[in-house]
Parts: C-alpha cells; sequence; structure tokens
C-alpha cells in the first residue's frame, strides 16, 4: 500500500488538486441533476427554477451582494468548525458561541455609541471575540481536564446562551415598545454597507458596486479566513493544533501539551463563532433579539466540511451557501417552486458535498490506521 | 474498502430521493392554486411573505393564506406568497415582490415591523399591511393589521369561569373553582390574551382563581405539556393556552391528567385532530378577514395607508370558535353569557382591558 504511495508522487499531486476542486464541482453539477429531476416529478420547471436561483444570487449586483450577505456569518462559523476540526474538536456549538458574540456585540454597541467608528468597531468585534472564547472555555477545560466530550458540552452551553439572550431581550435588555429586542446600537459601532461607502457619482460610474444589502462584514471575513490559513500554515500555534488532531499521543510524545492545545483551539474556534454574531448583530440587524441567527453555527458545520477543513475553502464553500439562500426567493416568484422543494434541493447539493468530504475522511482515516499498523 | 463506501453512499443516496419525492409530490396538490372563475379583472397582484414559520403552521401564515386566496377567488386578484426560511429572507423577499409590481405586500408576524418601515420607503408607490405589526407611525404607504384579542379572550374568560362550576358539562370539571392561562412569551400581545381572559373570567364568577404561567417562548410543546401538568395539578380544570405551538402541549397535558382546553388563533378542533374530547372552544383570530378586507379595500382604491387598524368583535377579527363536541352538554345559560358579554362589548357597554 505505501509502495503505490511512494512510487507515484507527482500523480497524487495532480490527484489532489482534481479531488479538492474537481469533487466539489462535480457534486454540484449532480445535484442540479437531481434536483431538476425532483421538480420535473413535482410538477415544476426546472429550467426556469434554475435560472432564477441563478439570477436572484449571481444575476446582478444586488443580488450578488445578497449573497454576499448571507455568506458573511457562514464564513465565520465555517472558520470556527473548521479550525477546530484541525485540532480533532468537533465545536457542535457554534450557535451559542455566536449567540454570546451577539449578545456582546448588541451590549457594547449601545455602550460606544457615542464613540468614533475606529474605537467603536474594533471593540465590538474583540468583545464579541472574548464573548465567544469565553463560552467555549468552560466545555474545552472539561474535555481537556476530564475528557468530557465537546460535542456535548458545547450543545449544552449552546442552550445556555439561546436561552440567556431570549431572557435578557424579554427582561433587562429589552427596548421600549411591544417587540421583544435591544436597542439599536451606535450609527458609529455599525458595519456600514459597501455602496453606502461611495459617492452616488461613482456608483452611477461603476453601477456593479451597487451590492445591496452587503456589508463591510465580508471584508472582515475574508481577512479572518487568510488569517486562519496563515496561522494554521506557518505558526506554532497552528501547528501543534493539527499535530495534536492528527496525532495526540505522538504531540505529546513531542513534547506538545495536549490540554493546552485543546483548550486554545475551542476558545479560538469559540472567538471566531462569536464574531459571526457580531457581523450579524453590526451589519444587518443594529440589535439582538430572540430568532437573530437562522442557525449559521449548525450551517457552518457544513460549510466546514464542504471546505474540507481549509480556511480559504471556507470562502467559496460559504459562498455556495449564500447562493442557495439568496436564490429561493427569486425561486418561488418567477418559478413558482414552494420553499419546501427548495429546500430539499439545497440539501441535496449539501449532501452530495459534504457525503463526499465525509468518505473521503473516513478513507484516509483508514488508510492511516493501516499504515501506523504496518509501521 | 472503496467498494464499501460507495455501497454506502448509494444506499444513503436513495434514501435522500425517497425522502425529497414523499414531500415533494404531497406539496404539489398544496399548491395548486384555485384559477378565478371569470371574475371582473382587477390589476391588483396582492402577495405575503410569511415569516419563518411557513405556509403550514395552521395560525397566522395559513390564516393569511386563506384570507389572500379568498380575494383571489372573489375579487379576481392575482396572488402570491413567498416562504422565508431565515430572518435575512424577509427584506429580500419583500423586495422582490415589491419590484414585480405587487401591492398590497402582506408582511406576516411581528419580526417583520422593522423591515417593512425600511422597504416601505424605498416603494412609495407600493402599499404594504403588517399583519401584528405595530408601527409607532405608519407611513402612507403601509397599514398595522392588529386585533382586539382581549375581546375575544374576554368571551373565553365567560365561558371557563362559568364553566368550572358546572359539572354537567364534563366529567373533568373538578370542585375547586380554579382555571388557568398558559402564555407564550411574557410579552405586551400575549398580556392582551391574559388580560382579557382574567376579566372575562371575573365578571361571571369573581371568585375565581385564575392561574397564569408563561412558557418563555412559541415552540417548545414540552414545556406546554410541563405547565399544563402543574395547572392541573393546582386543580385548574379548564385552561386557555395562548402560546403558540407551547399549546399542543398543554393539550395533551389536558387528555393526560383530565381537564377542559381552551384553544386559540385558530378553531383548534378542526387543526389539531383527536383532541374533540377536551377542546371546549376557540378564540379565533380571523387573520383571513383583516387581510381579505385588506386587498378589497385596495381594489376599491381605499387602502387604509397610514393606519394601525385593530379588529375587535365589532369587525369580526375575532371571535368564538363553536363548542362541537360539548355543543349539547354546554347549558344555554353559559351560551346566553357569551351572547351578554358580545354584545356588550359591540355596543361598548363593556371595555375589556389590554392589562391586568
Amino acid at each position: 500500500m505505501s509502495e503505490t504511495h511512494e512510487a507515484l508522487p507527482e500523480q497524487r499531486r495532480w490527484m489532489g488538486v482534481v479531488q479538492q476542486i474537481g469533487a466539489p464541482v462535480i457534486s454540484v453539477i449532480i445535484a442540479i441533476g437531481i434536483g431538476s429531476v425532483i421538480m420535473w416529478v413535482s410538477g415544476y420547471d426546472a429550467g426556469a427554477a434554475f435560472a432564477a436561483l441563478f439570477k436572484g444570487s449571481f444575476g446582478s449586483p444586488k443580488a450578488f451582494g445578497d449573497t454576499l450577505l448571507r455568506a458573511t456569518p457562514l464564513i465565520f462559523t465555517g472558520l470556527a468548525v473548521a479550525y477546530g476540526f484541525s485540532a480533532g474538536l468537533f465545536n457542535i456549538g457554534a450557535e451559542g458561541q455566536l449567540f454570546m458574540g451577539g449578545l456582546a456585540a448588541a451590549y457594547l454597541g449601545v455602550q460606544l455609541a457615542a464613540q468614533p467608528w475606529y474605537a467603536a468597531v474594533p471593540v465590538l468585534l474583540l468583545g464579541a471575540m472574548a464573548a465567544g472564547a469565553a463560552w467555549a472555555f468552560v466545555p474545552a477545560v472539561l474535555k481537556a481536564r476530564i475528557g468530557a466530550h465537546e460535542v456535548i458540552t458545547t450543545m449544552m452551553f449552546t442552550y445556555i446562551g439561546k436561552y440567556l439572550v431570549s431572557w435578557l431581550v424579554v427582561g433587562p435588555l429589552k427596548a421600549p415598545g411591544q417587540i421583544p429586542q435591544t436597542v439599536t446600537i451606535g450609527t458609529s459601532a455599525q458595519l456600514p454597507r459597501i455602496q453606502t461607502l461611495f459617492s452616488e457619482a461613482t456608483l452611477e460610474a461603476l453601477p456593479f458596486l451597487r451590492f445591496g444589502r452587503a456589508h463591510m462584514g465580508i471584508v472582515v471575513a475574508i481577512l479572518f479566513a487568510v488569517i486562519m490559513w496563515a496561522i494554521l500554515k506557518y505558526t506554532t500555534l497552528g501547528y501543534e493544533a493539527r499535530a495534536v488532531g492528527f496525532n495526540p499521543t505522538a504531540a505529546e510524545t513531542g513534547g506538545i501539551s495536549v490540554s493546552s492545545t485543546i483548550i486554545k483551539a475551542l476558545c479560538i474556534s469559540g472567538a471566531l463563532a462569536g464574531l459571526s454574531g457580531a457581523v450579524e448583530v453590526m451589519g444587518v440587524h443594529y440589535k439582538i433579539f430572540d430568532q437573530f441567527s437562522s442557525g449559521f453555527g449548525f450551517t457552518g458545520i457544513a460549510v466546514a466540511l464542504v471546505a474540507k477543513k481549509n480556511p480559504l475553502g471556507v470562502i467559496p464553500a460559504a459562498l455556495l451557501f449564500g447562493a442557495l439562500s439568496a436564490g429561493s426567493g427569486l425561486m418561488q416568484l418567477e418559478a413558482d417552486v414552494p420553499q419546501k422543494i427548495i429546500s430539499i434541493i439545497q440539501a441535496v447539493v449539501i449532501f452530495l458535498i459534504a457525503a463526499e468530504s465525509v468518505i473521503q475522511w473516513f478513507i484516509k482515516r483508514r488508510q492511516k490506521e493501516a499504515l501506523s499498523h504496518a509501521g | 474498502m472503496n467498494r464499501k463506501w460507495s455501497k454506502v453512499l448509494a444506499v444513503a443516496l436513495a434514501l435522500t430521493l425517497l425522502v425529497a419525492f414523499v414531500p415533494g409530490c404531497a406539496s404539489e396538490q398544496e399548491t395548486g392554486e384555485p384559477t378565478p372563475a371569470e371574475k371582473p379583472a382587477t390589476s391588483v397582484k396582492a402577495a405575503m411573505v410569511t415569516d419563518v414559520g411557513g405556509l403550514g403552521d395552521k395560525s397566522f401564515n395559513d390564516l393569511s393564506y386563506e384570507g389572500l386566496k379568498r380575494a383571489q377567488s372573489e375579487l379576481g386578484v392575482e396572488i402570491k406568497v413567498l416562504e422565508s426560511k431565515e430572518i435575512t429572507d424577509y427584506e429580500s423577499n419583500i423586495d422582490q415582490l415589491a419590484s414585480a409590481g405587487y401591492s398590497p405586500i402582506f408582511a406576516v408576524g411581528f419580526l417583520m415591523t422593522d423591515t417593512v418601515s425600511k422597504v416601505s420607503t424605498m416603494y412609495p408607490d407600493v402599499n404594504f399591511a403588517g399583519v401584528d405589526e405595530f408601527f409607532a407611525e405608519p407611513p402612507a404607504n403601509v397599514v398595522g393589521l392588529n386585533f382586539k384579542e382581549q375581546e375575544g379572550s374576554y368571551l373565553a374568560g365567560v365561558v371557563a369561569g362559568l364553566a368550572t362550576k358546572d359539572k354537567t358539562i364534563s366529567d373533568k370539571i373538578n370542585d375547586d373553582n380554579v382555571i388557568g392561562f398558559v402564555g407564550g412569551m411574557d410579552v405586551p400581545l400575549i398580556k392582551k390574551f391574559e388580560a382579557g381572559f382574567v376579566a372575562g373570567a371575573k365578571s361571571v364568577n369573581p371568585d375565581v382563581q385564575v392561574i397564569s404561567l408563561y412558557a418563555g417562548n412559541f415552540t417548545d410543546q414540552a414545556k406546554g405539556k410541563e405547565l399544563g401538568y402543574s395547572l392541573i395539578e393546582k386543580k385548574a380544570d379548564v385552561i386557555y393556552a395562548a402560546a403558540g405551538a407551547v399549546g399542543l402541549g398543554t393539550i395533551e397535558a389536558c387528555k393526560d391528567k383530565g381537564a377542559l382546553f381552551i384553544g386559540v388563533d385558530a378553531d383548534q378542533y378542526n387543526t389539531v385532530p383527536g383532541s374533540g374530547d377536551v377542546m371546549l372552544t376557540s378564540m379565533m383570530k380571523r387573520v383571513d378577514i383583516a387581510v381579505f378586507e385588506t386587498v378589497k379595500a385596495a381594489v376599491n382604491g381605499s387602502f387604509p395607508g397610514g393606519q394601525i387598524q385593530y379588529f375587535g368583535l365589532k369587525e369580526g377579527g375575532v371571535d368564538l370558535a363553536p363548542f362541537h363536541d360539548f355543543e349539547s352538554k354546554v347549558p344555554q345559560t353559559i351560551k346566553d353569557a357569551v351572547e351578554k358579554a358580545r354584545q356588550d362589548i359591540i355596543s361598548g357597554a363593556v371595555t375589556v382591558p389590554e392589562t391586568l
């Protein structure tokens, strides 16, 4: 087995590239095929539906802006889950850390309303990271010290976080009025919509800049994807995380403290998830309320799987999910496809891509086991 | 090894397709829109955006859609419904309908209040209506459709206040003069239900004890069941729930431990299968009537923009459902008391409080 691997390194590298990029593209094509069959059997016009999906997600600068808007929180939760995976941790509770990050941003955004943006925005983002990391800290310590599984503990902390926010927005932090939500954050603490940064004359000359609802959070998100990629690839912090994820026993033998690496990795994952909540509060809602996240923390798991744990891969993966979500309105409006059918087609796309990476992950693990037995 | 995994993949795919096709086929019939038969042509295109509950919620979204469908068949308007899957969809769905020439556009649920306020300024020529949305100052092209839930709840209170003393209605009625209320979230909207219910019960039974419990959300059925158990333990024998899906759990508790239930929003005798033996009546919120009347006004060129409208007993916006299985057991005295309360509210002789 090891012989074949060593004999053809060039071919392996080439195969690797094809697998990385080609497999998801093929999955999308198969998914479109299956989706067409589903719509055809249910009596809908598949051609019109996919045309509307494309038009609603990439068909105009405004549509593309909507895709960017929806991809923004998913990049952060995708990065959060992907970083956990790199250290061998399954942070299923990104949703709870997201709620705490959003809560911190909503609170600080009101307190710092009088500050200029260059003071307010960084403090809000750092506060959200701290809140997300704090929410991951207890599960991290429990995992590192007594081995309590992070899938259970981070999930339980998700419930605590969501219900805490739920209580705060009807109680102590409720804004006056009928609706259970917090007070609107200060304008300086908000992430502006991209098109508002340009003058009307510029937009007139360059109409492709009219990105509709897309806000500066997407820029922050892409920046963080690059930072996380660099951390994993070039720093000791990232190396230790990967070493522990790859083989904790070997890492321990090699002088890496497994427990402190676990704590650091899960807290970083939590901080990234916290940022996801912050950009939703700062760029979209300007306040926090009970249902402000539509399960972005859980969708982040699928994003990370589609991205194959690669921080840079998280960007196109999140854009794919954002596009599927952005296009659903026009699919209903122009092709009369009900939301339920659209959800099924989205699920087929996600399933085919994720199943492929899950299967590859299992195969690799088997090969790794076989190799270590052989060695 | 590879072959094994491809088998797993094949089985999983087959299962996905199976799951995918079943609802796919079912929803085809649901969404088949009735064709308007030879109705006078109107250029009005009415549309609605559901909240994340979507169609099939047996509550606001479905009721609003009923109103639209009635407008389609009776007024000949073109209709369209966009379902929202996430909060982010609200603005884009409303925006897309507005730019596609739909007006009026109904936004269902108070979570869309801010979105309607924002989008309505971008489309001054399009009319918007917010179901359950309370605008501080609605713009000229926006109407808020609200309901006097306290009035319908008052009638429910009259029924409960008298029923808890009348053992001929059901063997589930005990000796204690106690009734119960289950609320979703402790917000002003739900307080209106509670206040009306308490006032109605006390109007016919001044000594009655009303115990109110809140679930903290509108979705947790297990919590609803738990709250139902605690109310029954405290000797409540008639329970009114204004709590969305939480109430479904409370119905289970009533069936388990033997108490009567008063439903909310829709006539829950019809929408909750198997609830007939505990469902005394329901407090119906006729969102369909509010939606239909608003479309009708738009067709007639008299869209009530800039207003906050309240649909009460007088407007047919709230009402009590039939007693169904209890029709023969509920004595005439209770039916007369309900009728008297209804007339008193409509005439203005009784004003039902909105708060406790």
